[in-house]
């Protein structure tokens, strides 16, 4: 075929020189060829064996080679470019083939100096690996003595039956060997407990010790190192290729090698933790614990607060309650008392009043005459029941308005009163009074026109009273009242020429119920209301009354009050 | 003259008092003792004036005066408040309530009759009263 090939070339070579276009084609073609062509005439179809012994190499669920040789036996032939024909076989069958020539390569196979002799193994060995003891997860295997009296199950004939005997002879333990005739039945025995631990290889023991509860012990021996073998003399160039790939990939921490023996043997299958991993475990649970107890704490502490400050705002709120409940009740109390106090005065004042109207106004009627005429000493008489009712009347007023001031029941009726007309008035009801001791009344005022804001009713019992009181402890001389006004103040001042009054005695003159001489009460008569009546109704009216004095001179009573610009034009 | 008072007043008392004063000086005097009575003698024999004492029982002087307004017939007749003056504002309630003048007790014997002949002979106008203080 290749000649014919070469003629149709040749041909086409001729017959392009004829033809530009079509020597460019058969140039790119040849240039194609050749770069193909080697590597067509290179690649190689390897035949490799394959057997049950997984991890290692096995065939999977779907018949598929599978295991840590294929994964490297398939690396190392993408690198060469080999074509793997896999033969799944038995060990022994595989092997005779091997040695037959029509198997090129078999793996997993350990070298020893036998095999060396019927085999070619190449020199970078594939895997590493022993037999080892594995033990049920709870049991804690440290060293070959501690199988003394242990039920360790072993497969049938197998490497490590023989070994394991050799040891326990040579060190003079007694174990029971189980024998099994399968590496499963070996493994499940130990995890139902019928055996305490198996002896198996490393890879096969790695791969299944999480299914069957198995722990490493330390227990190691039989070492072997893995080769692929081929017949002898006949494949040295796959050897070399092997060992170098072999040494490339297992240089590379990332390759396929690395990758394949931590997918099919995961490590740390030791269910015995290492000492600090045990410890730092501890450590967090002993921390969790303690934040979540400390959390626990501090949560019940909140919430005792929270309730203990719910209680303490309840409380609050159910005082601040009573103290509304008590406040208002006190308000309704007050409330309550003042209307009493109003109602009561007004009944007072209307009882006391009304059989006094039967007195003074029979009295009245009898000393005008108009039943009939009456004699002097009928007259006389009459005539001091009158005074005698006359006074008690003033004493019931006042009397009634102290309680009503005391009581802050008194009212005033503010209006603007001209002072001129008030004064007069006054003036002329006490003026016969005046007469009658012979005094002399004065009355001045600075200006034509004063008005001021008082109570006029009151402001002229002010007036009187203390008109009275001037014309009373009189004897001699005169009583003047003299309006003046000094800054806004307006001045009324009446004074007299009278027995005047003791400095000692000024400071209770406003007192109620005070006399300044108790020894000459008699005397002078009154409750001693009068004054302090009238200082507290000025006072009311936003003035004052100050008083002055000099035993037997005179007195001078001022009185104070407040003048508004609006009202007074001068 | 002829002029006819008509004095509503509980207090026997004070009426006879009242009432001699008065017809001393010529005034035809009748007499209630209490609200409602006075109402009816005023509707039934128009008087000249009424007298009203405040502290009534039952109905108080301030309705009385009140309802006497209230009515056609009696309504301009010049009621005067007679009033113990016990608290602030008695003067004027009265006059709010209609009356138009007011007289404090104890009344004074001297003056009283002349203070009503003022008030009858100046119809419905407003006084300043006079001083109770005797």
């Amino acid at each position: 075929m290749l000649a014919r090939f070469s003629l149709c070339l040749r041909a086409a070579i001729l017959r392009s020189v004829r033809n530009t276009a079509a020597f460019r084609f058969l140039l790119f073609c040849m240039i194609f060829l050749l770069l193909i062509l080697p590597l067509a005439a290179t690649e190689r179809v390897v035949n490799v064996g394959l057997y049950e012994n997984p991890p290692k190499i096995f065939s999977d669920e779907n018949g598929e080679p599978a295991g840590i040789f294929v994964d490297i036996m398939d690396a190392i032939a993408s690198e060469q470019g080999w074509k793997l024909n896999w033969h799944s076989g038995s060990w022994e069958e595989n092997l005779r083939l091997v040695r037959e020539g029509r198997l090129d390569l078999m793996p997993d196979v350990a070298v020893t100096e036998e095999r060396k002799l019927i085999y070619d193994f190449h020199e970078n060995p594939v895997l590493l690996s022993w037999s080892q003891i594995f033990s049920h997860r709870d049991r804690d295997i440290r060293t070959f003595s501690d199988l003394e009296g242990m039920r360790i199950a072993v497969l049938t004939g197998s490497v490590q039956q023989r070994i394991l005997e050799e040891i326990v002879s040579t060190m003079g333990i007694t174990v029971n060997l189980i024998l099994l005739d399968s590496f499963d039945e070996a493994l499940h025995s130990v995890s139902d407990r019928e055996a305490d631990a198996v002896a198996t290889s490393v890879f096969y023991g790695r791969m299944k010790a999480r299914e069957f509860r198995l722990k490493e012990s330390p227990l190691v021996f039989q070492p072997s190192t893995l080769f692929f073998v081929s017949q002898k003399g006949s494949n040295a160039d796959l050897l070399d290729a092997i060992d170098k790939s072999l040494s490339k990939i297992k240089k590379d921490p990332n390759s396929i090698y690395f990758q394949s023996l931590r997918h099919w043997t995961p490590e740390a299958q030791s269910w015995g933790m290492p000492s600090w991993l045990k410890l730092s475990i501890l450590l967090m649970g002993v921390a969790m614990g303690i934040s979540v107890l400390a959390g626990l704490i501090l949560k019940r502490q909140v919430r005792l607060r929270t309730k203990a400050l719910k209680k303490a705002n309840l409380e609050m709120e159910k005082r601040i309650e009573e103290r509304t409940e008590e406040l208002g009740f006190a308000l309704r109390q007050a409330q309550v008392a003042d209307m009493l106090k109003s109602a009561f005065l007004s009944t007072m004042s209307h009882e006391l009043r009304t059989p006094l109207n039967s007195i003074i106004g029979f009295t009245g009627i009898l000393l005008q005459g108009l039943p009939g005429e009456i004699n002097d000493e009928q007259k006389k008489m009459l005539g001091i029941v009158q005074t005698s009712s006359r006074h008690l009347l003033s004493l019931i007023n006042d009397v009634l308005d102290i309680s009503k001031i005391e009581a802050g029941q008194l009212e005033l009726h503010l209006s603007d009163v001209n002072l001129r007309k008030i004064t007069e008035k006054t003036i002329g009801l006490v003026s016969l009074q005046a007469e009658d001791k012979g005094l002399k009344l004065d009355l001045h005022i600075d200006r034509d026109t004063y008005y001021i804001r008082v109570d006029q009713r009151r402001f002229e019992q002010v007036l009187l009273n203390l008109l009275s009181n001037a014309i009373k402890f009189t004897d001699q001389g005169s009583v003047s009242m003299i309006c003046t006004s000094k800054d806004d103040n307006l001045w009324i001042t009446i004074s007299d020429t009278g027995i005047g009054i003791p400095k000692d005695k000024f400071d209770n003159l406003f007192i109620p119920f005070q006399q300044i001489d108790m020894g000459l009460t008699r005397r002078f008569e009154g409750t001693g209301l009068g004054l302090s009546i009238s200082q507290k109704l000025i006072r009311l009216m936003g003035g004052d009354i100050t008083v002055e004095s000099e035993i037997n001179k005179g007195s001078s009573f001022h009185i104070i009050l407040p003048l508004h610009q609006e009202n007074n034009d001068g | 003259m002829d002029k006819l008072v008509l004095i509503i007043e509980d207090n026997k008392e004070n009426y006879y008092l009242m009432r001699y004063l008065l017809e001393h000086k010529g005034l035809r005097v009748i007499g209630a003792d209490n609200g409602w009575m006075g109402i009816e003698m005023a509707i039934y024999n128009n008087p000249d004036i009424i007298l009203l004492d405040i502290q009534l029982p039952g109905m108080d002087g301030y309705s009385v005066a009140r309802r006497i307004r209230a009515k056609d017939e009696i309504q301009d007749i010049p009621i005067v408040a007679v009033t113990s003056y016990a608290m602030v504002g008695d003067k004027e309630h009265a006059l709010a309530a209609g009356a138009n003048g007011y007289i404090e007790k104890p009344i004074n014997p001297d003056s009283f009759a002349d203070q009503i002949l003022e008030y009858l002979n100046i119809d419905e106008t407003r006084r300043d009263d006079e001083d109770p203080m005797c």
